[in-house]
């Protein structure tokens, strides 16, 4: 009896993970890009009106190289192990941020109160 | 504790290092960082439930700090400690309610949860809760990872007992 609780419960918590997925894959891009580490903003990007550019940005001996390119930015190379900035490709849903764990790089669209301080 | 009993642990952990290793090779398409098949978890559930608690989270973190070392990734320490503290208290826990006929059920709670304590750990660490954004997949992933491995720690737990 327990078991078949805990295997509904299973169930649910698989279930809740496909939908917060879909969720996740359909929110919406926008127009100002934040390049973040640890939380701090080192630049912050209008990619309406960005020129393509292919910068590095540095961190202790390790380094990621970001793209822009037709209003769009990714990570076009990283100096880690995994790659997994490389591997999520464009910036494209404001829920799914590029992410390099070893370089504390973060690249997201910028969220509605980074706006208003830019604004401001 | 006896010496026979220090080598089988001995063993689970070299076995468990191993697996981790060899599956540290395999390149994940994924997009997202904590994805994987955490083939290694089918030493963990196995020492789970064959072994005390103390002996089975002794093997865990001998694991992760070796895998560390060996597979010279040691950024990932931390996510793998977080992760693997939150999964093997959970199951050692789950071990009370589940029986070993279900350990299946475990593992897939044990590998949300080892994806739970990763992704605390990343927003903790990164200072951003954006990463958060992340989980839905590592739920899934965990859910499908946890049952295949929980599956073959089933498969081992029924070939030991019917050679016993």
């Amino acid at each position: 009896m327990k078991i078949k609780i805990l295997i509904i419960i299973a169930a649910a918590i698989f279930a809740l993970g496909i939908v917060g997925s879909i969720l996740v894959l359909n929110a919406p891009e926008k127009d100002t890009a934040v390049i973040k580490r640890d939380n701090k903003i080192l630049y912050t990007i209008d990619l309406k009106t960005a020129e393509d550019k292919v910068f590095d940005i540095k961190y202790k001996d390790s380094k990621n190289t970001v793209e822009i390119k037709d209003g769009k930015i990714r990570v076009k190379d990283a100096e880690c192990p995994d790659k997994v900035c490389v591997k999520t490709g464009w910036l494209s849903s404001s829920a799914v941020p590029i992410v390099c764990l070893p370089n504390h790089l973060v690249i997201e669209f910028a969220s509605e109160g980074e706006i208003d301080a830019l604004a401001g | 504790m006896k010496a026979k009993r220090l080598a089988e642990l001995g063993l689970l952990t070299a076995a468990a290092l191993i697996i981790f290793i060899i599956e540290s090779f395999i390149p994940y398409p994924f997009p997202v960082p904590g994805i994987k098949l955490g083939l290694a978890n089918i030493i963990t559930v196995y020492a789970v439930y064959r072994y005390r608690a103390y002996e089975a989270a002794a093997v865990l973190l001998v694991r992760i700090l070796l895998g560390a070392i060996f597979g010279g990734n040691l950024y990932a320490l931390v996510y793998s400690l977080a992760g693997g503290f939150l999964c093997i208290a959970g199951m050692l826990l789950l071990k009370k309610v589940i029986d070993e006929k279900h350990l299946w059920l475990a593992s897939i709670f044990g590998a949300v949860l080892h994806n739970t304590g990763q992704i605390i750990a990343a927003v903790i660490l990164l200072g951003t809760p954006a990463i958060l954004a992340y989980y839905p997949f590592l739920i899934v992933s965990g859910c499908l990872s946890g049952a295949f491995t929980g599956l073959c720690a089933q498969i081992v737990v029924n070939r030991v007992n019917s050679g016993q």
